[in-house]
């Protein structure tokens, strides 16, 4: 910090974006400025002289502003690592209705290109952030443009002054060089704030993120729910109902033959004896499958306790306190571990896991952390990092669990993701190829 | 016997009750929920207890808590419990006092009358009596219980069918084996799990229990 090639490194790179920021968050001025002067070069004589500065204003502005804020975006992204989210609008598929019309979510049309351009012109007036866009580009040229352009604007004053005779000319221009140095560092800085807070998705926009956000999981676990009824009645149909009516038959058939063939008759007994043991066996592993029995009489950590007994790993269970969750939540934190635990067993080919299950200020934490060869994806999509996204990324990665390069265990994770964002929970997995893969899941709920 | 049965649902009490009268038993008290289980355990003190786990009122392991608190009361009052699934967690909380007299068994075991009635007698005698389906998890899972590492597959065969429940002979019945050959395998099975002789019933609860814990 304190030597002095530092301080000029960093004038000089402070010098550099204060430059890139007045450049880009003054471009529009400059556009009104340029139409200003057209009209007073063009003359208040003409009555219409206005005209072309007005049109030039308004085109101006519409069509820089998206770009602006683009620029704006991504300098601060890259400079301060604050990631402010865009929130655009993205517009639907447009396709081709069997009358040979273009359909593009609004309206017909004659061709795809047309189609295309009136869905991005409807998208871009109805989009709420294309007026918060505008917005910031009246904001921003007279908060962090005004700042960013203290350094230039003293060195062109240094420049001019440095060139004069005179020794007050001098003297102000070493004074404005000195202050170009000294204010370089931090002038640009501002960008920062007003862009987090004037670019970012306003209320409104976030509400309605969230909104598709909720309807497209609706839809997923209306769609996973459908699913699970469908095959537990299969299993009932194919295996308990099916095991009642063979028991059925072979008593019918029993009582027939008792008189007569007695014999053969305990023999059909005895079968039907075993074919009521199978028939239970059955319902015991699809009622596993629903709700281990183990959740409803003892909680989450003895469930838990249980697993790590049947699992042929060595396996240790640690848990900070009881937890009393609500049963929703309870068991697909439960199904969560069990799923982990199956991948550890299965695809990490580990030998020893633990699990932790903790508190967190606002909810419970469980991680799951084993000894395998790791490099497990969780659905195409990088896991963890997404930090000041978490529930949004966790959400967004697991709806479309199809597509793309889905690895074998990445389906799994991926509806392991949906089955925890039902509830805001978020699932982070580490697992660099060669391990060991640590899995984090959190699920915030009141009722701890 | 003087037994007492503690079950919820009407149907399965009175066919356990009707199947060990049937084998000349006395049912001395019936029970269908938790606190009605511990007080008939308690007041009746009987030779052996059938128990299922879950009852009323909060239909989670009422049952379970109150064969274990009788038995804190009563240390080795003998109890077979009866599940609707079997869980390793439950028998090691079970055979966790080693005072010996439990049985835990999948309801579907009471189709076997004989079987069922001749396990509830070797509880009531002090034995330990296990479901198949709970040596059978043990058996797949547990690879690092270093101890029975050093048994030979011979004994640990004997081992499980003994936490089963059987005894020496039908062991050897059932291994199509001696009952010579089987004090053989006990002998040096007890020897190499470090159990020195005491009591053979008590040395045999032991062996299950190192049996069905991990180091």
């Amino acid at each position: 910090m304190g030597q002095p090639g530092s301080w000029i490194e960093r004038a000089g790179v402070g010098f550099v974006r204060s430059c890139a920021v007045a450049a880009v968050t003054l471009a529009i001025p400059a556009v009104w400025a340029a139409a200003v002067a057209l009209g007073m070069w063009w003359g208040p004589g003409n009555p219409w002289s206005w005209l072309l500065p007005v049109v030039l204003v308004g085109t101006g502005t519409l069509a820089l502003a998206r770009p602006v804020c683009r620029a704006v975006r991504l300098l601060v992204e890259r400079w301060t690592g604050a990631v402010v989210p865009a929130g655009y609008r993205t517009p639907g598929p447009v396709s081709r209705m069997s009358t040979g019309y273009w359909w593009n979510g609004y309206g017909y049309e004659r061709s795809r290109r047309d189609a295309v351009m009136d869905q991005s012109w409807r998208i871009r007036w109805s989009d709420p952030a294309t007026w918060r866009d505008l917005r910031f580009t009246g904001i921003a040229p007279f908060t962090a443009g005004l700042a960013a352009a203290v350094p230039p604007a003293a060195v062109v004053v240094a420049v001019l002054g440095l060139l004069r005779p005179e020794p007050v000319a001098r003297v102000l221009g070493a004074l404005a060089a000195a202050a170009a140095v000294a204010v370089s560092p931090y002038a640009w800085r501002s960008v920062e704030p007003v862009a987090v807070r004037f670019l970012g998705p306003s209320a409104a926009m976030l509400l309605a993120q969230r909104v598709d956000e909720l309807t497209a999981q609706r839809a997923d676990v209306t769609v996973a729910q459908a699913a699970e009824i469908r095959r537990i009645e299969r299993d009932l149909h194919d295996g308990a109902q099916a095991g009642l009516v063979a028991l059925g038959l072979s008593l019918a058939t029993a009582e027939k033959l008792m008189e007569t063939d007695p014999e053969r008759a305990r023999a059909l007994m005895r079968a039907a004896r075993a074919g009521a043991a199978s028939s239970l066996a059955e319902l015991r592993d699809l009622v596993r499958g629903i709700n281990p029995p183990l959740l409803n009489e003892r909680g989450l950590v003895d469930a838990v306790r249980a697993l790590a007994l049947n699992s042929p790993l060595d396996v240790a269970v640690t848990a900070d306190g009881p937890f009393r969750l609500e049963p929703p939540i309870e068991s697909a934190v439960y199904f969560g571990i069990a799923e982990l635990l199956t991948n550890a067993t299965k695809h990490a080919r580990a030998t020893s896991v633990r699990i932790a299950l903790g508190h967190s200020g606002t909810g419970i934490v469980v991680e799951v952390r084993d000894d395998g060869r790791g490099g497990a994806v969780a659905g195409g999509v990088p896991a963890g990092g997404g930090a000041p996204t978490g529930g949004r990324a966790a959400a967004g990665g697991g709806v479309p669990a199809g597509g793309g390069a889905v690895s074998d265990d990445g389906g799994g994770i991926a509806g392991l993701r949906r089955r925890l964002a039902v509830f805001d929970g978020t699932l982070e997995l580490t697992s660099p190829v060669g391990g060991p893969t640590c899995a984090i899941m959190v699920v915030p709920c009141e009722s701890l | 016997m003087r037994i007492v049965v503690a079950e919820d649902l009407y149907l399965l009490r009175d066919g356990l009750v009707r199947l060990v009268e049937a084998y000349g038993h006395q049912v001395v008290a019936t029970a269908a929920t938790g606190p009605e289980t511990l007080d008939a355990l308690l007041t009746w003190r009987p030779d052996v207890a059938v128990v299922d786990v879950r009852m009323p009122p909060t239909q989670s392991d009422e049952g379970l808590q109150a064969a274990l608190a009788a038995r804190r009361e009563v240390p080795g009052l003998p109890v077979l419990i009866l599940s609707q699934h079997v869980e390793q967690l439950y028998a090691r909380e079970l055979l966790a006092d080693g005072a010996g007299g439990i049985g835990y068994f999948l309801k579907e075991s009471v189709f076997d009358g004989d079987q069922f009635v001749d396990a509830l007698e070797r509880v009531a005698a002090g034995g330990t009596a296990m479901d198949p389906a709970v040596i059978g998890a043990l058996v797949s899972s547990a690879p690092s219980n270093r101890r029975l590492d050093r048994l030979t597959g011979r004994e640990s065969e004997v081992l499980g069918l003994m936490a089963e429940g059987l005894s020496n002979q039908a062991i050897a019945q059932r291994l199509f084996l001696s009952d010579s050959a089987i004090g053989k395998y006990t002998t040096s099975m007890f020897g190499k799990l470090g159990l020195t002789d005491d009591e053979n019933g008590n040395r045999r609860v032991q062996a299950v229990l190192a049996y069905l814990h991990k180091p």
